[in-house]
């Protein structure tokens, strides 16, 4: 027990001094993209895993929280000039805030209708940001300046520098934060609520402050993702920040890798993001993509329901089994 | 802001009634598949389109009237339905916790494979008649949404009698009381469910040649009409069938009321924002049960 924990942490190690290293030796623009965009996959799915895996409540709707991070920050940035990397981590406060309140009102319906409940949530925000088009200029969408700090504009070959460590900065944070709540009181009672609401709230647990508390968690680091991403791009419309599939690719993607682990989403990520990206570059332009997609999500569901961590985890723990009984008799 | 006049405030309110007709027809399977399965079909908007479609070939190649196009549409979309449910639905372990994601991930396959072979060019199906107007009284109604209600209410009466008068209808019914206690008094729950998966489909068969004729569509469109008829259902009352008329009722007359007074642009999120607030008051909707499901 205590050598596979030691292991664990090698590995852990290993992993962020890579990451760290990451754009130092990988020069190619198109590499670097991927990599931010993986990472920003894995907060994204890490902290939707917070209210949908720990707490079991299916949310297809926190793409509405990622964009509304993305315009809070594009508009404090055309207005106020404020910078978007320092901006953000306070402007999804606002997020959360908004999300506490949804979360109270659309945490009073359970399994099937919450689903509804919070894909209805990003309709209402993306109708919103297209029809208050004197703030948020409509369907033509908000520009940002390009990327750069005091005044000097990043170059082309740097641009993408900046963007991977702040990613790799929320991706710690939130595997932390994920981490943390995983290990308290409260992500107990978010893992009994789970598995059985009514006995939850019959121990003592004030359940609907546990789910809209997770809620409210998972948006903050929405809201930051959405943020960051918005500058990254320099460019947001309401079509394409308030989209539904961005809920469901994290949503697949938790599903993957291992819904309510800590680790199975950021696994799921490494896996779906590259493989996405190389499927549009592949069938882009065409909706095979699409369809590719769907078939995964499929096939994963059906054939592997608990996701790749788990499964291996099981699998380990079984082959140990079975060694130790051999060597018993 | 502007305030109608009585005359128009009339006419809208026939628009809308008769646009939550054809709600109604294309909530109706997915609020019966839920009732029986406890399954979430969220493909239901991707089976209308691809309804819709069916619809469109068979005009632009033959001719056929969209409406009598149904006879031909339905059998297929029941069969496809039929087959859904037997061969990949009921293989899930856990249909409560999971039928959202299969049928989302059922509904971009679909929506992927009918961008690929009808792309995404914006499509309608404009029959002769489709631009004609009845005059009745001093109110005008066009003659697509007229025969649109009608066909709603037909195939909701035709629903209605198989619920309530055949022994299939009555096995649906025991299935959506008490799942375990139908099977124990001899139903065949896995057949019910997979006859009452094509029913349902089969009603989204009929919506999409009604959509075909009244609204434009392409593949991507899917995702409007889902989440319009989900939050239908939400608002009647998951599984409830009168339930799912109502709401569909009210929020067709709402909507074309902000269109005429507010702007149209705002007359989608009206859907929405009645659903949240209804969920804050009745979080079960206006005529669904309180059920504890485990998700």
């Amino acid at each position: 027990m205590k050598r596979i924990l030691f292991s664990n942490r090698v590995w852990l190690v290993i992993a962020f001094i890579a990451l760290l290293v990451y754009p130092l030796v990988q020069r190619s623009q198109y590499y670097q993209h991927v990599m931010i965009m993986t990472m920003m996959a894995a907060v994204l799915s890490s902290s939707w895993n917070i209210l949908g895996g720990y707490a079991g409540y299916t949310s297809l709707g926190h793409a509405a929280f990622f964009g509304l991070g993305g315009y809070l920050v594009a508009l404090a940035h055309n207005y106020y000039g404020w910078h978007p990397f320092v901006s953000t981590w306070f402007l999804a406060f606002i997020v959360m805030g908004v999300a506490l309140i949804l979360g109270w009102i659309s945490l009073r319906t359970h399994g099937s209708a919450f689903v509804v409940v919070t894909i209805a949530m990003v309709f209402i925000f993306r109708l919103v940001a297209l029809n208050l088009s004197d703030i948020t200029n409509g369907a033509r969408g908000l520009t940002q300046p390009r990327p750069g700090w005091g005044g000097v504009q990043w170059s082309p070959e740097f641009i993408k520098v900046p963007f991977h460590y702040i990613m790799l900065l929320l991706l710690c944070l939130t595997i932390f934060v994920s981490w943390r709540i995983r290990q308290s009181k409260f992500g107990l009672g978010l893992i009994a609520i789970r598995e059985d609401e009514g006995k939850a709230e019959a121990v003592g647990i004030n359940t609907m402050l546990y789910k809209v508390l997770a809620f409210g968690i998972s948006a903050y680091f929405m809201g930051v993702a959405g943020g960051i991403y918005s500058y990254f791009f320099t460019y947001i419309d309401p079509q394409f920040i308030f989209d539904v599939f961005t809920g469901v690719t994290m949503v697949l993607i938790a599903i993957l890798g291992g819904r309510g682990t800590l680790w199975g989403p950021v696994l799921g990520a490494f896996i779906m993001e590259p493989l996405g990206n190389w499927l549009i570059g592949t069938f882009g332009g065409t909706q095979i993509h699409l369809t590719i997609f769907g078939g995964i999500l499929l096939g994963v569901m059906l054939f592997m329901p608990q996701g790749i961590l788990p499964t291996i985890t099981n699998e380990i723990k079984r082959r140990a089994k079975a060694r130790t009984v051999q060597v018993q008799s | 802001m502007t305030i109608p006049s009585t005359h128009l405030l009339i006419q809208t309110i026939i628009l809308g009634l008769l646009v939550g007709g054809v709600y109604a027809l294309m909530s109706s399977g997915l609020t019966l598949i839920f009732g029986v399965m406890r399954v979430i079909n969220v493909a239901h908007g991707a089976f209308l389109i691809l309804a819709a479609y069916l619809t469109y070939w068979l005009f632009q190649l033959t001719g056929l009237d969209p409406i009598i196009s149904i006879v031909l549409t339905a059998p297929v979309l029941f069969l496809i339905g039929w087959g859904v449910q037997r061969y990949v639905l009921s293989r899930l372990e856990n249909p409560e916790r999971s039928s959202v994601l299969v049928t989302f991930a059922l509904a971009i396959t679909m929506e992927g494979l009918m961008g690929t072979f009808w792309k995404t060019t914006i499509r309608s199906v404009k029959p002769e008649y489709a631009s004609e107007v009845i005059k009745f009284m001093t109110y005008r109604i066009p003659v697509t949404r007229l025969i649109g209600f009608g066909a709603a209410l037909l195939v909701l009466l035709i629903l209605y009698i198989i619920l309530q008068r055949t022994n299939l209808g009555r096995a649906i019914r025991a299935t959506i009381q008490d799942r375990n206690a139908a099977q124990l008094i001899g139903v065949n729950v896995q057949a019910v469910s997979a006859m009452t998966f094509g029913i349902g489909i089969a009603t989204a068969a009929v919506g999409g040649s009604l959509l075909s004729m009244i609204y434009s569509f392409n593949a991507p469109s899917q995702t409007d009409w889902i989440t319009r008829i989900l939050s239908i259902i939400v608002l009647g009352g998951m599984g409830s069938l009168p339930g799912a008329f109502i709401a569909a009722i009210i929020l067709g007359v709402m909507e074309q009321l902000t269109a005429v007074t507010v702007t149209l642009y705002w007359s989608p999120i009206v859907f929405y924002l009645f659903l949240f607030l209804t969920l804050i008051i009745r979080p079960q909707g206006l005529m669904g049960e309180i059920v504890r499901e485990k998700a």
